[in-house]
């Protein structure tokens, strides 16, 4: 299926059953306006001609604030009942917004630091390694060498003093298994996902492009990131904007591991004694359809304590944190983590780790709201502790 | 026609920011299920004035008191999947949305009960329970959407009513702000069945003490028949069994599932027999039953590979409808003696096009979804004249002594038919008691007069249409 969708045509298809009640930010709202069917009347109200010029008025306005209340958790979309694509109608939805000049301005700024400066905080290009620096780690002979692999680090692991523990842990995986990689360092682009999710078509394929065309440099066959956002743009969206020319096997961490595991070029050589837990990103599970890896490696662990989450798989529940709404309605993110934040206290797990940035960053907050005595770790410092050499 | 100013004023006053009206939102909630063709607009103001979304007891009373001093209709609505017209607007008014309610759930494992609210998702309920290892005995079909007020309000039968009957079945209280805004709590039968189907005419419902069971798997079989008359004879039998559910397909819907979900299964009247299964021997005992079933009764056992996965896709039929461009539903209650003829009837209506699904809801009935696709979008004009048909197709049911499944507005006038005249009359006395100026949900239940020829009613005015149409 192309980028573009005939949004009304699919919006009349929407048989009104509601099953898409189970949006995680509707389910705070609470008025229809925000319930995806309720968005989709709307769509249908915006772009048919002939629509009143009050109303007309009155509907963008409601529209665009429903469609950036969506945190893009893809929960709508596989419920629905005759399969509409909802998550390309939103991206639409969100273009048009572009368009119109609808974007708040947080969302505008990112937008343009992004575009000027390929990354999602402004920063340097040349900042881009400098995690490494900072955690006695030198990638110099990894870095934009040739090799079959290439380490995609992806903006948040790479510029946020909160996520270093992401790329250190990454790296001491692969340094570990011995496999030859490479990373981009300064020529590592944005992903473009968080531009493709504001609906930014055309400066995401520029970014895609780029990517592209470096890997392409190195001779690289396949590519493992630790972000669940970076996954989903490589696995879902590239293909889309790039078509054949993408032919990049994509890996998560979750993934590459559980080969290495296999192959016998990762040992675990740890045990984890406390009790852990798993929340499923959506940007994995319900985009990309990757939850077994993870529950996979887990098994190996000896004598481990794990719980399921009570909604997992495709059910997780959304950490509220997608879609980029912490810049659209913070307030709302905090609501959704909240319900997540309730399973994870049900499981009392000691550990709970989660395959995205993102989500490590809301649930952190979330444990910390809540003063829950919880561990929140990403899977790569999970594996690395199981993995490495103890000190 | 929009709000008076002072009774708007007044809302506001009372409700702040609960309540809306903005122009958008307003068209967002002016329709359920069943999409209003735009030619029934002259009779059908449908689009409301207003939109509260109570948060408690407090707002819900504020919001009675408002409309009882302004005379402006309060329409309850919940999840709006219900295709009867019951929460959307007959004659403009405020909706009241009794989804911004919240509640805890409380679990009683030893009464085998939960207290929830009202606005709870049936799958979202479950899904809590089975975290404690109870379940809820009975699902509507849409599960994933419908909210256990809505269900209770519109009188509903779904997977698991053969064992544990319908709505009412399931009540143990149930608490209700009454449109004079008192709060009641009824926990004798006689006081909720008036709840349960009476449409939100009689108030809204803020909390319901529901039965729960431990949650027992489910053993499933499958046997198919040739003719009405054989499927007649065969869910006589069945029924007796006492299965937790019996599911009737048409040979056409079977067509479309087959098509839809890549199934196989024969082109005849299949059923699926479902039954609570605890322990070995209960199942060889359900088998044992069930053989001696359809020996009895007659039909075909179904190869049992087809089973499970049939049972798989209970909450999704209405997947068919995505390889077509428009469909029509409508809904009515048979009884299980004599529904061969009528349903040998519905064979040739539509030029067999029409096909169905029905659940058995006790030993002697089961409730029938009848739908209609189209690989064309309908025009206005033709979607009235399909739908008054299919109308009519369900009133022939009456000569059976068949019914239709809930009143809303297009079966308003139909309550004695569903719930007989003794408790006709008892919810017409409360109703006068409690809402003197018919404040709740006016058009529901009884069949208001027509707003263009105020002399007929509703009622009468669609079967006369009906009757009209070849
Ligand atoms: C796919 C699908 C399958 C379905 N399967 C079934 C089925 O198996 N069985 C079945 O019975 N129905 C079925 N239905 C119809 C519908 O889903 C159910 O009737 C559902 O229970 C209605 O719940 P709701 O929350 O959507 O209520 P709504 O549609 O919002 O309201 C229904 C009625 O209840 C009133 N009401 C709503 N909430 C309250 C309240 N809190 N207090 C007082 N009155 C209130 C409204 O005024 C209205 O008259 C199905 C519908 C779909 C789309
Ligand atoms: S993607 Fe998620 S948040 Fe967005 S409308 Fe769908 S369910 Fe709601
Ligand atoms: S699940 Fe799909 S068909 Fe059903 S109401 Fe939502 S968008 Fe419409």
């Amino acid at each position: 299926m192309s980028w573009q969708v005939d949004v009304l045509e699919f919006a009349q298809k929407c048989v009104y059953c509601g099953y898409c009640s189970v949006c995680p930010t509707y389910k705070e709202l609470k008025w229809e306006n925000y319930h995806p069917r309720g968005i989709i009347d709307q769509i249908k109200l915006y772009f048919t001609e002939g629509t009143k010029d009050d109303l007309q008025k009155d509907v963008s306005k409601s529209l665009f604030e429903a469609i950036f209340a969506c945190t893009m958790c893809k929960a709508c979309e596989n419920i629905c009942i005759v399969d509409l694509p909802l998550l390309k109608i939103w991206e639409q939805v969100r273009q048009e917004a572009f368009k119109r000049g609808r974007w708040n301005p947080q969302l505008l700024s990112l937008y343009n630091k992004a575009k000027d400066t390929h990354n999602i905080y402004g920063l340097p290009a040349e900042e881009r390694l400098s995690w490494a620096g900072m955690v006695g780690m030198n990638l110099a002979r990894r870095t934009l060498k040739k090799a079959p692999l290439a380490y995609f680090v992806g903006c948040q692991a790479s510029y946020s003093g909160k996520m270093i523990d992401i790329p250190a842990s990454v790296v001491t995986i692969l340094r570990k298994s011995k496999v030859p990689f490479t990373v981009l360092g300064n020529e590592e682009w944005c992903c473009g996902s968080p531009i493709f999710l504001a609906g930014g078509y055309s400066v995401g394929k520029t970014f895609a492009k780029h990517n592209l065309e470096q890997l392409k440099k190195l001779g690289v066959k396949r590519i493992v990131t630790a972000c669940s956002g970076c996954y989903r743009a490589f696995k879902v969206v590239y293909p889309r904007i790039l078509g054949e020319k993408w032919d990049i096997e994509v890996l998560h961490i979750t993934e590459l591991t559980k080969e290495l595991l296999e192959n016998k070029k990762l040992k675990i050589k740890n045990k984890i004694s406390e009790k852990i837990t798993f929340k499923d990103p959506c940007e994995l599970v319900r985009h990309c359809g990757l939850s077994e890896p993870l529950r996979d490696v887990i098994e190996k662990i000896p004598n481990v304590r794990f719980e399921e989450l009570p909604s997992n798989r495709d059910d997780a529940l959304c950490c509220g944190g997608g879609g980029l709404l912490k810049l659209n309605n913070a307030e709302l993110v905090k609501e959704v983590n909240d319900r997540l934040m309730t399973e994870i206290e049900f499981t009392e797990a000691d550990i709970v780790t989660n395959g995205c940035p993102t989500c490590l960053d809301t649930i952190q907050y979330g444990a910390k709201q809540r003063g829950l005595e919880i561990e929140v770790i990403d899977v790569s410092e999970l594996i690395k502790r199981l993995v490495e050499d103890k000190k | 026609m929009t709000l008076r100013k002072k009774a708007r004023n007044k809302f506001v006053k009372h409700l702040g920011k609960q309540f809306r009206d903005d122009k958008t939102l307003l068209q967002v909630y002016s329709r359920d299920m069943a999409e209003l063709p735009s030619t029934t607009k002259l009779l059908i103001r449908n689009i409301p004035d207003g939109i509260i979304l109570p948060r408690n007891i407090k707002d819900i009373q504020q919001a009675y008191k408002v409309a009882n001093e302004t005379k402006v209709p309060l329409i309850p609505r919940s999840a709006g999947t219900s295709g009867f017209g019951g929460s959307i607007p007959y004659k403009k008014g405020v909706i009241l949305d009794g989804k911004g309610l919240e509640s805890d759930i409380i679990v009683e494992p030893f009464d085998q009960s939960v207290l929830v609210s009202p606005s709870m998702v049936f799958s979202e309920l479950q899904r809590y329970l089975k975290m404690q290892g109870v379940s809820l005995c009975v699902f509507p079909s849409s599960y994933y959407s419908a909210t256990l007020g809505g269900f209770i309000a519109h009188g509903g039968y779904g997977v698991g009513s053969a064992q544990y009957g319908g709505a009412i079945d399931q009540i143990l209280a149930i608490e209700v702000v009454l449109p004079n805004v008192e709060l009641v709590n009824y926990t004798e039968r006689e006081d909720i069945e008036l709840i349960v189907g009476s449409n939100g005419t009689l108030g809204l419902i803020t909390k319901v003490q529901l039965k729960i069971k431990f949650d027992i798997p489910l053993k499933h079989r499958g046997c198919t028949f040739d003719s009405p008359k054989e499927l007649e004879d065969g869910l006589k039998v069945l029924a007796s069994i006492n299965p937790y559910s019996i599911w009737i397909l048409n040979p056409k819907h079977v067509a479309e599932m087959n098509d839809a979900f890549g199934f196989t299964l024969p082109n005849r009247y299949v059923v699926l027999i479902s039954k609570e299964v605890s322990f070995e021997e209960e199942e060889s005992d359900f088998h044992a039953s069930f053989n001696q079933a359809i020996r009895d009764g007659g039909g075909q056992i179904l190869d049992k590979r087809y089973t499970d996965k049939i049972w798989d896709i209970r909450y999704k039929t209405f997947t068919m409808i995505k390889d077509y461009q428009d469909f029509l539903v409508s809904e009515l209650i048979l009884p299980i003696e004599k529904s061969g003829k009528y349903l040998q009837k519905l064979a040739s209506e539509f030029n067999g096009q029409l096909h169905f699904e029905g659940e058995v809801i006790n030993n002697s009935h089961f409730s029938l979804l009848l739908f209609l696709y189209f690989d064309e979008k309908l025009t206005p004009l033709k979607k009235t004249i399909i739908n008054l048909k299919l109308y009519k197709t369900v009133m022939k049911g009456k000569k059976v002594g068949g019914f239709p499944y809930s009143t809303g507005l297009w079966f308003s006038g139909y309550y004695s038919k569903i719930f007989g005249k003794e408790q006709y009359k008892r919810y017409k006395e409360l109703k006068k008691k409690v809402d003197p100026k018919n404040i709740s949900n006016p058009g529901k239940v009884i069949s208001p007069r027509v707003r263009i020829f105020p002399l007929i009613t509703f009622k009468f005015a669609l079967k006369i249409a009906s009757w009209l149409i070849r």
